[in-house]
């Protein structure tokens, strides 16, 4: 195969590579950055179709900016979780717009004792369902802190803006989520004490 | 209008976020076959810039040593601009230092460092 030529190549070589005509150092590239791209649309939409459609819209997007590529300034995997996160943002406002939040459908199991499967699947909805009522920033900045784990300097990097900047939108995304989601906690699995 | 008490708290939604993150799918080998092609696609668009297709830029990595190599021959090309760049007053400075304006040996030293003339 010939991925065994870049082996250890940086994302970075491979989409430069890409652009001087090497279809094989593309599908490397796709290989590796496509399980976290799908995760993260996944974790954002809930929705395997729609999480794939706006993964392939992103590679073909970096497909099509690699020759003018400006190494350096950007690595590949920040610019990759920038367009799948607006990407998906996109979507979730559609669908606001076509469904209300209090019309999407509630998880169906309503018996006492729910199976973890089904509550995480529950919290995956009403959490897709609570970003797309989020002013666009915060619902970034939370995803990209809270759902894919990673640190402010990065979320800065991907988002543009200040460390000071991420670490208020996520303080204020979390009182919004929270706000979002009152009254749900019993759907959620939490106690309505 | 909700109570501020019905909102969620910061364990509450850990444990939403916790939930969320398990949500973890991989790629199915069909969405790969999409991915690769829209490669292919792309590919046959725009042709790169020097008319170079295929393999061939895998073929001068490899005459380059791969990264390693690469990376060699990127400090060689550095070295080649500072050459190129300096002064020739700067570059005689370099050869001074190596070689000196004019060399004098002695084969006897003129002090009898080892005390034979007594």
């Amino acid at each position: 195969m010939a991925f065994d030529h870049f082996a250890g190549a940086p994302d970075e070589a491979l989409l430069v590579a890409f652009a001087n005509g090497d279809q094989a150092a593309a599908r490397l590239l796709a290989t590796r950055l496509a399980p976290r791209a799908i995760g993260q649309a996944f974790r954002l939409l809930h929705d395997r179709a729609e999480a794939e459609d706006v993964v392939q819209e992103a590679m073909l997007r970096l497909w099509r900016v690699a020759p003018e590529w400006r190494q350096g300034e950007a690595q590949v995997s920040t610019w990759l979780y920038r367009v799948v996160g607006n990407l998906c943002i996109d979507r979730l406002r559609k669908r606001k717009r076509s469904v209300g939040i209090d019309e999407i459908a509630e998880p169906a199991d309503d018996t006492p004792s729910v199976s973890d499967r089904m509550q995480d699947n529950a919290r995956l909805q009403a959490l897709s369902d609570a970003l797309a009522e989020m002013p666009d920033r915060q619902a970034q900045a939370v995803s990209l802190r809270h759902l894919e784990g990673l640190g402010n300097p990065e979320i800065a990097e991907i988002m543009e803006i200040s460390v000071e900047a991420v670490e208020s939108l996520t303080a204020r995304g979390k009182r919004t989520l929270a706000k979002i989601l009152a009254g749900r906690k019993a759907e959620l699995g939490f106690g309505n004490d | 209008m909700t109570d501020k008490h019905d909102h969620l708290d910061d364990f509450e939604l850990d444990a939403l976020f916790a939930s969320a993150r398990k949500a973890d799918p991989e790629p199915s080998p069909d969405f790969m076959a999409r991915l690769f092609g829209d490669i292919d696609m792309v590919s046959a668009e725009v042709p790169p810039a020097d008319a170079v297709r295929g393999g061939l830029f895998a073929s001068i990595w490899d005459a380059v040593g791969g990264w390693i190599g690469a990376s060699g021959l990127a400090a060689a090309t550095a070295a080649g601009v500072w050459v190129g760049v300096v002064s020739p007053s700067s570059l005689d400075n370099v050869t001074n230092a190596f070689f000196g304006d004019s060399v004098s040996v002695s084969l006897f030293a003129s002090e009898d460092v080892l005390g034979v003339d007594g």
